[in-house]
């Protein structure tokens, strides 16, 4: 997707004052969230559960479009840092009994950092420039390799997983799948979302722009572009990993498919489908295809994927920029950065 | 008998690969559906079977039908994404999704099993070899030739590697570099279709029955090194024959980790693979 965002348009959009049009992505990003909190008040409780389980999938969607669409690191295994958190609060729960959210969720988001910056750390830094299907391939393997050593590994209960985790804890208060879940869950999103949100439109935000566009020219100013790259990698290990351990209390369990390559993969179809590199865009993706499947489970359950693949493939050939760049627009949806108006 | 078990794993390896390398060395891309092109060539092969006819019969329609197939898909779709190879990586990750579920839709979730076309074992010194994994060493290695001769010896093959090269000179040239890129294409996906083919009375059928290789060779392809034809090759080689050895010595679930592990570390330290350069 690097071809439809290019440098020019990320440099003409500074300065010119965005003030005076009429701008459509917070309208979308509004739009969305009130839509999201008033959704429980509607629903039957069981589609509460599964949208609840829906936004913690938007979470995860998250970290995968701030290594791809905004640094342009493509990662086949933000899986690993979902599952691996998911395993470890499970453990925790499990061995020690702690189920505190001030201590699980921290625990989480730790497992998901650590895990992403031995990984990210390996395959991004070093003498040699990482190429991209290199760090593509390394991701994809090392999510195939942590699926299968939980496959096989009996302490994390093999095949199986880990069977009923009990409930989270807010003191003595315990958060079970319903309403209360999904506004915690939504809580969080909303957080991480207007923290990423920040971020992107930073100095910090424009220097990934430019790593995603042109590599080499962020070289030549001086970047470490490496390093830059290894923190971005990291950070979306901690969101990932912060809605892997959600997503296990949520369920009550964990089992080796969560760290593997399917839903690696899934993630990347979330974030392409909805437009990677505008936060939303994965958010929507996320909800669009999640939505659509439950509608379609019951009666085609075994075309739906096909259904999935065939939609996937046109908006790769027709639509690279994802649903989004039906509403928005080429220069809204690549965006400012710092601070406007000064030139 | 290890040996044995050994070399003909690594034979089937180096099969499923040779399309892979091919495609990735000659035109620059990571065919994602690649392991479904192999899924394919083994359905066919199953077709071919229930239809009463015999099974030889289906490893040849094989990578006929997939190397058409290939064909065009690659001239309706695969051909746009040649100047960016991530788009063409999730591109034909979607085509491979595509099929791998409309194979899952046909056969079910079940694993269905096809006859080997050539029973039995040949005695050898006292030891006892199955003889259709004679066979697919026997075919590994002739095909292995004949590609090599293809793309070393013949004008077509001067083409390819002309279109591989400098594009833009083979054009000047005269050369149709987008027919060559189709035909090289499809030359990878009847190989793909070739290998399901043969393989498949070994492994049975079931629909992710190409996830399994597509990983295994893109790491082949990679530790051979991109751009020439000995480096997959030896590649393949290499990992088939550790994937094949390891567990006998230890647990295959540690093994099949270990195998890409060590592989991802060597591709690290030494990107340009084991052969390095371009060329036949």
């Amino acid at each position: 997707m690097t071809e439809t965002t290019p440098l020019s348009a990320v440099s003409l959009t500074r300065g010119i004052s965005a003030s005076r049009q009429w701008r459509v992505l917070p309208m979308i990003e509004i739009a969305v969230l009130v839509i999201g909190l008033l959704l429980p008040l509607v629903l039957q409780d069981y589609l509460t559960v599964y949208a609840t389980r829906v936004l913690i999938l938007c979470l995860f969607a998250l970290s995968f479009d701030l290594v791809w669409g905004h640094a342009g690191i493509m990662s086949f295994g933000q899986a690993v840092f979902f599952g691996s958190a998911g395993y470890g609060v499970a453990l925790l729960a499990r061995d020690l009994g702690i189920t505190s959210m001030l201590l699980v969720l921290p625990a989480g988001v730790l497992i998901g950092f650590a895990f992403a910056l031995l990984l990210g750390g390996f395959l991004l830094l070093g003498r040699h420039p990482a190429s991209v299907i290199f760090v593509a391939l390394g991701t994809l393997t090392g999510s195939y390799a942590c699926d299968r050593l939980a496959r096989g590994w009996y302490y994390l209960g093999g095949q199986n997983g880990i069977p009923s985790i009990p409930p989270m804890t807010i003191g003595s208060y315990e958060l079970t799948e319903g309403p209360a879940y999904y506004y915690t869950a939504i809580g969080f999103l909303i957080v991480v979302y207007l923290l990423c949100r920040f971020l992107m439109r930073s100095q910090f935000g424009l220097a990934l722009a430019g790593l995603r566009e042109n590599e080499q020219r962020i070289a030549f100013f001086g970047y470490k572009v490496q390093h830059l790259k290894a923190i971005i990698f990291s950070l979306s290990g901690a969101i990932a990993g912060l809605a892997g351990s959600l997503y296990a209390f949520h369920e009550g369990f964990v089992w080796p498919n969560m760290l593997g390559v399917v839903i690696s993969t899934q993630v990347v179809l979330y974030v392409l489908f909805g437009g990677s590199g505008t936060l939303i865009g994965a958010v929507i993706g996320t909800v669009v295809i999640e939505a659509v499947s439950f509608w379609l489970s019951n009666s085609y359950q075994d075309i739906w994927p096909i259904i999935l693949g065939v939609l996937l493939l046109l908006v790769i050939l027709f639509r690279p920029a994802g649903l989004v760049s039906l509403l928005l627009s080429e220069r809204e949806r690549v965006g400012s950065f710092g601070r406007p108006g000064k030139r | 008998m290890a040996v044995f078990e050994i070399a003909s794993f690594g034979a089937i390896v180096v099969l499923v690969v040779l399309g892979l390398g091919i495609i990735a060395s000659m035109m620059g891309i990571f065919n994602f559906a690649q392991g479904e092109f192999v899924l394919l060539g083994a359905y066919v092969t199953y077709i071919v079977h229930t239809a009463g006819l015999p099974v030889w019969l289906g490893m040849i329609a094989a990578p006929f039908v997939v190397g058409a197939l290939g064909f065009v898909l690659e001239r309706l779709i695969v051909r746009r994404f040649y100047a960016a190879p991530i788009v063409a990586m999730l591109g034909t990750y979607a085509l491979g999704l595509i099929i791998r579920e409309i194979v899952r839709g046909l056969i079910g979730g079940l694993y269905l099993s096809v006859p080997e076309p050539v029973g039995g074992s040949v005695t050898i010194g006292g030891m006892h070899f199955s003889t259709w994994r004679l066979v697919i060493i026997v075919i590994t290695a002739l095909v292995m030739a004949g590609s090599y001769l293809l793309l070393a010896r013949t004008a077509f093959g001067l083409r390819i590697r002309a279109s591989l090269e400098n594009p833009a000179l083979a054009r000047a040239s005269g050369i149709s570099t987008n027919a060559i890129y189709g035909a090289t294409f499809a030359f990878g996906a009847a190989l793909a279709g070739l290998a399901g083919a043969l393989i498949v009375p070994v492994f049975t059928l079931f629909a992710d029955l190409g996830i399994r290789f597509l990983i295994q060779g893109f790491v082949a392809v990679m530790v051979g090194g991109i751009g020439s034809f000995a480096g997959p090759v030896a590649g393949a080689g290499l990992i088939g024959t550790l994937s094949a050895a390891l567990p006998w010595v230890i647990s295959p679930v540690i093994a099949d980790v270990a195998v890409f592990v060590l592989a991802i570390i060597f591709i690290k330290f030494r990107p340009q693979g084991l052969v390095a350069g371009k060329g036949v």
